[in-house]
């Protein structure tokens, strides 16, 4: 396949990039920032009686961070979409305020001379997540890497599920994580990036025939014709495969649930999602009668209180945290009553920071974070609606459901709408490789939503010629 | 805990509260804008590409809005399809860099032309020139908005 | 261009499917914000409740007539810790310790005694903006501190429950188990450990109230709710009689192959019982027929509405009485017709909390209609102010007027020419009471527990009682003395 659409490689650029202002940018940074500040001055206040910021430093380098994004931005010129960070950096600092409020101690690092507790390795993480999404959103010319090579980004991914589930340390029963030297990440998280982009190149690739060459299944149902459907089907199966006997059933419906959006996206058949459903419970119900482990976790969620102090004492402290918080919440710092000097929920920082939020800052609090998922899941659909090319325009949607669906999963496990999962809430939770990977989506998406330098205005024509112009003509 | 303190601590809380839902306000404002700007014009864009003359697809007189990048051939995967059997898969990407535009012929099997004189890699190409493509004759055109 | 139109038009949809997802998260998110919010947040489990009780005063527990039953002292070092009235009250009172945690009253309403926010919604939401007030209340008990701890002393060393209540308003004045134990020396923190260790080890199972939790053969006792659901379902009336009764008083009625023994009245001779008369010298073979002719249907359903089959509603948690274990092809889940005729005497398969039996008593008492059986009446706050619980209805069992046939037919029981001879212990001098003793064989050739449920004065019923002595021998020998004993006490004291 010779170079193909998209590619941005031939014209280069004459002379340096012409910086552009981003006022709408600025402004929202600014709002978020102000928020955030004054968050922080209400914990620094529960805290120490005195009107200070919890956290001067780190609110003043997280700030520090976002206008260098932004200054970055502006510098390099492209005209990328001027929501999407600050609706990240929103997340972001909200997730950063519950990391400053939560104990420091419950997990510390050593790096180097310092000793890093909660707070500052989120701030730490957060500031590398800029750093690679501000990268990623000025560097990404060419999507031909992307498309191309389809295959070797699947087999990488794979690769990487697989040495996780060789040589993974286990934490809580699953092997999710990978450790290299004092660096621990968890892999599926890239996956779900390495994935949506084999399926949307795939999908893209195939589109015409997965629609229009049906093979018909029984009555009036067709199903796309298998030996297309093939290599993706054993794509996402091997892929489903793999995290389900790691048991990360969490990623497992993140995936599933990216991939028929994207299917739907691509044929614009309803069939298909309805069968995709119908497999989708089959599976389930598979799952549910072979492993023990899945039944218990259905257990807990349809009756925790049934083993209060055992599986079910998580969600329980998790609901009543929600509870405690009623509408407008204690107050940052004023909730979540120790038990035994430890916060009531346990891994509260990595599986339930909503709850933490619910607790201190109310349902209000709650429904802010909800909808600043919404604001970048409807920027992502947004740019996905303006790409002219399938390709980018399935990229974008699969990149934006992986954010609003993963949201949707763990709050909902959160809220005992279904049952829990392990992954993490986007920007919020804790979790370095978490906030990597969102940042390469964000990153991505903001590569995606590059629409050129603007047109110069056409030239005004010289005064004389205007003069001679007959009034009401065409100017 | 003095009642000064207190209020002190719930008038800096529902501040914050406020001031999220204010931030997320602009932000939806400004994401309403955008779609209401695009709804209402939807033509608005870089630039525009008039079908001058076509033997089939695509039909004479249509125009296409151009983004950043277009990619023209035969494919049905392309921005612009162009159905004509002088016409490879991937013949031809229009891109927009800088503040210009700029052709290149994707080693097409019968070559691209740009005001009759045929494109070798790259070229630049102005408003008002005209790009052939086996049969199909299409012009490069200001965008509107 | 085939395939319909190109995905960036689709978008909308997907935009569609993930608000609506994001809306039922919301929802999600007010269900347990708003909607459980309260009864979460003032659960004894309840994180900032535990904190909370762990270090702040918590308030008094009162009895009926004002007098303490529960208050809080310091040690040394300004920790605080509970000191109980007496020992008698141990059960429904409860403990509070910070190493035992809590039981009974202390635990039911640790959000209440301890300050967290309670009250209606609106209250409780205003309450967290105003500085941290001292939101302790008080508990007003309807438990009376000399009857408990009389009933504590008249059963002695048997081990057994009483429980009295008011059938008008279903107040419970006592609420008495025994082996008791002393509550003060768990809360106590110099002494709680050893003494939380020997009651855990001693067999007769001391921390157990078995006024609640305590579920016993009933034995004849029993019979009032079959007459309950005879009456109500019109299957039986005051004028039944069943021909075949007075023949097998001698060799005992066969029913499928299964001999219904009878033993207590010789004296009746060879006439057919009514139900006031069958009442009254506790026939088992007229109340075996009477239960088979009712059904098992029947008798679920009434028993239901007493209670049976479900926790009761009561500030304390309480173990659900049964008719039978269940599972069985005959409605109500009885095995077949044997399991149904012993049921309808209380033998079989049915097990009962004194809790529920005296509810029995009561809704007989209260003309038809069981009322709600409480032990809590008001909430006082610091400042004085009275926050009433209002009684509440668990339903009209009997309409007033087959009530009436079920207060003549235990009013026999105990004051009929007969009954008294059975039961006459129960007397109050002076006072007309009513009432039905119980023997409940238990299978091992032990000692019968002795039951009595009753109700007095009869005519104008101000209080109902329930007491159960394990291994008591036969109802009127223990049970109905000491039940007698107890409804003079109370109806004495009343002006």
């Amino acid at each position: 396949m010779t170079g193909f659409a998209g590619d941005l490689r031939a014209p280069a650029l004459p002379g340096f990039p012409r910086p552009r202002p981003r006022p709408r940018e600025l402004g929202l940074l600014v709002a978020v920032v102000v928020a955030l500040a004054v968050g922080s001055l209400s914990l620094g206040l529960e805290r120490t009686g005195r009107l200070e910021p919890a956290d001067l430093p780190a609110l003043a380098l997280f700030a520090g961070g976002l206008l260098t994004a932004h200054g970055v931005l502006v510098l390099a010129g492209r005209r990328v979409d001027e929501i999407l960070l600050p609706a990240a950096a929103f997340l972001g600092g909200i997730g950063l305020l519950v990391m400053e409020r939560l104990p420091q101690d419950l997990l510390v690092q050593e790096v180097g001379p310092w000793t890093l507790g909660l707070g500052s390795l989120q701030l730490a993480w957060l500031g590398v997540a800029l750093a690679v999404a501000t990268a990623i959103a000025v560097a990404l010319r060419s999507d031909r890497w992307l498309r191309l090579y389809k295959y070797t980004w699947a087999a990488g991914g794979l690769a990487l599920l697989a040495l996780t589930f060789v040589f993974g340390s286990e934490v809580n029963g699953s092997r999710l994580t990978l450790q290299v030297g004092p660096i621990g990440g968890q892999p599926s998280e890239l996956l779900k990036v390495i994935l949506v982009i084999f399926f949307a190149a795939y999908l893209a690739e195939n589109r015409a025939l997965l629609a229009d060459l049906r093979v018909r299944l029984v009555g009036a149902i067709t199903v796309p014709p298998l030996p297309y459907l093939a290599p993706i089907g054993a794509m996402l199966t091997l892929a489903l495969g793999i995290v389900v006997v790691q048991r990360d059933l969490g990623a497992a419906l993140l995936f599933y649930a990216v991939f028929l959006g994207l299917l739907f996206l691509a044929t614009g058949r309803r069939t298909d999602v309805a069968l995709g459903l119908v497999l989708f419970a089959a599976g389930f119900g598979l799952l549910a009668l072979l492993f023990p482990h899945v039944q218990g976790r259905i257990a807990v969620w349809l009756d925790p209180w049934a083993d209060p102090l055992g599986d079910g004492y998580q969600l329980i402290q998790a609901l009543h945290a929600f509870a405690r918080g009623g509408l407008v919440g204690t107050g940052l710092g004023a909730g979540l009553p120790e038990i035994g000097g430890r916060p009531p929920i346990p891994a509260v920082h990595t599986d339930f920071p909503l709850a933490a939020i619910g607790e201190e800052l109310g349902m209000t609090g709650v429904a802010a974070v909800l909808a600043a998922y919404l604001v970048i899941v409807g920027r992502g659909l947004r740019i996905a609606a303006a790409a002219r090319d399938d390709f980018r325009a399935l990229l974008a949607a699969g990149l934006s459901l992986v954010v609003g669906v993963q949201a949707a999963i763990i709050a909902g496990g959160n809220l005992k709408l279904i049952p829990l999962t392990g992954i993490t809430l986007p920007f919020v939770s804790y979790g370095g490789s978490s906030l990597l990977a969102n940042a390469i989506v964000v990153g991505m998406l903001l590569a995606l939503s590059d629409r050129g330098a603007a047109p110069l205005a056409p030239p005004r024509p010289p005064r004389l010629a205007r003069l001679r112009r007959s009034p009401g003509g065409p100017s | 805990m003095d009642a000064g303190l207190n209020l002190a601590l719930w008038v800096l809380r529902f501040a914050f509260l406020a001031l999220l839902w204010i931030a997320l306000a602009l932000m939806a404002r400004a994401l309403l804008r955008d779609v209401r700007a695009a709804s209402r014009d939807p033509a608005a864009s870089l630039g525009r590409l008039v079908v001058v003359a076509s033997s089939g697809q695509p039909a004479p007189g249509a125009v296409f809005a151009l983004d950043a990048v277009t990619t023209l051939g035969r494919d049905l995967g392309s921005s612009v399809v162009v159905d004509d059997p002088y016409a490879s898969a991937e013949h031809a990407v229009l891109t927009f860099r800088g503040r210009a535009w700029y052709v290149e012929d994707l080693r097409s099997t019968n070559g691209t032309q740009v005001n009759g004189a045929p494109v070798v890699g790259v070229t630049t190409l102005a408003y008002g020139d005209e790009i052939r493509i086996g049969d199909v004759r299409l012009r490069l055109e200001r965008g509107r908005g | 261009m085939t395939a319909g139109r190109p995905p960036a038009e689709r978008t909308w949809a997907l935009a569609v499917v993930l608000v609506l997802a994001f809306g039922i998260l919301a929802a999600g998110s007010s269900y347990w914000q708003v909607i459980r919010a309260d009864e979460l947040a003032s659960s004894p489990t309840d994180a900032a409740v535990l904190a909370a009780a762990r270090t702040v005063v918590r308030g008094k527990i009162l009895d009926r007539d004002g007098r303490t039953l529960a208050s809080s002292r310091r040690t040394a070092d300004g920790t605080p810790y509970r000191v109980y009235a007496d020992p008698a009250l141990s059960h429904p009172v409860g403990y509070a310790s910070a190493l035992y945690g809590s039981a009974g009253l202390e635990r039911a309403y640790t959000a209440a005694l301890t300050g967290a926010p309670d009250g209606d919604p609106l209250t409780r939401f205003f309450a967290k903006f105003l500085p941290p007030a001292d939101r302790r209340s008080d508990l007003q008990t309807s438990l009376s501190l000399p009857l408990q701890r009389l009933a504590v002393r008249l059963l002695g060393d048997d081990r057994g429950a009483v429980v009295m209540l008011d059938p008008r308003s279903g107040e419970v004045l006592v609420l008495a188990s025994t082996p008791a134990f002393d509550a003060s020396a768990i809360a106590d923190p110099a002494t709680a450990t050893a003494t939380f260790d020997a009651l855990r080890e001693d067999g007769a199972s001391p921390l157990l109230d078995r006024a609640v939790l305590g579920r016993y053969v009933p034995g004849s006792a029993f019979k009032i709710v079959t007459a309950i659901a005879g009456l109500g379902s019109g299957s039986v009336s005051r004028e039944t009689r069943f021909v075949e009764q007075p023949a097998s008083e001698e060799d005992g009625l066969l029913v499928s192959g299964y001999r219904v023994r009878d033993g207590h009245h010789p004296f009746t001779g060879t006439t057919a019982l009514d139900l006031v008369e069958a009442t009254e010298v506790s026939c088992n073979i007229w109340y075996a027929l009477a239960g088979l002719r009712t059904g098992g249907a029947n008798l679920d359903t009434f028993a239901r509405r007493l209670g049976f089959g479900s926790a009761l509603p009561f500030d304390l948690p309480t173990a659900p009485s049964q008719l039978t274990n269940g599972g069985g092809p005959l409605p109500g889940g009885f095995l077949d017709d044997v399991e149904l005729a012993s049921a309808a005497y209380g033998q079989g398969e049915v097990l009962t909390t004194p809790l529920q039996m005296a509810l029995v008593a009561a809704a007989v008492a209260n003309g038809g209609e069981l009322m709600e059986p409480r032990l809590v009446t008001a909430l006082v706050d610091q400042g004085g102010r009275r926050t009433p619980i209002d009684p509440r209805s668990m339903g009209r069992i009997l309409d007033a007027s087959a009530n009436t046939v079920l207060v003549e037919a235990m009013t026999r029981a105990v004051e009929g020419t007969s009954g008294r001879l059975f039961t006459g212990g129960a007397r109050v001098p002076g006072i007309l009471t009513a009432g039905k003793s119980g023997t409940a064989e238990i299978g091992g050739g032990g000692e019968p527990h002795s039951w009595f449920i009753g109700f007095a004065p009869a005519d104008a019923p101000t209080v109902a009682i329930a007491v159960v002595v394990e291994g008591g021998g036969r109802g009127g020998t223990r049970a109905a003395p000491l039940a007698g004993r107890m409804l003079r006490a109370y109806l004495e004291a009343q002006p």
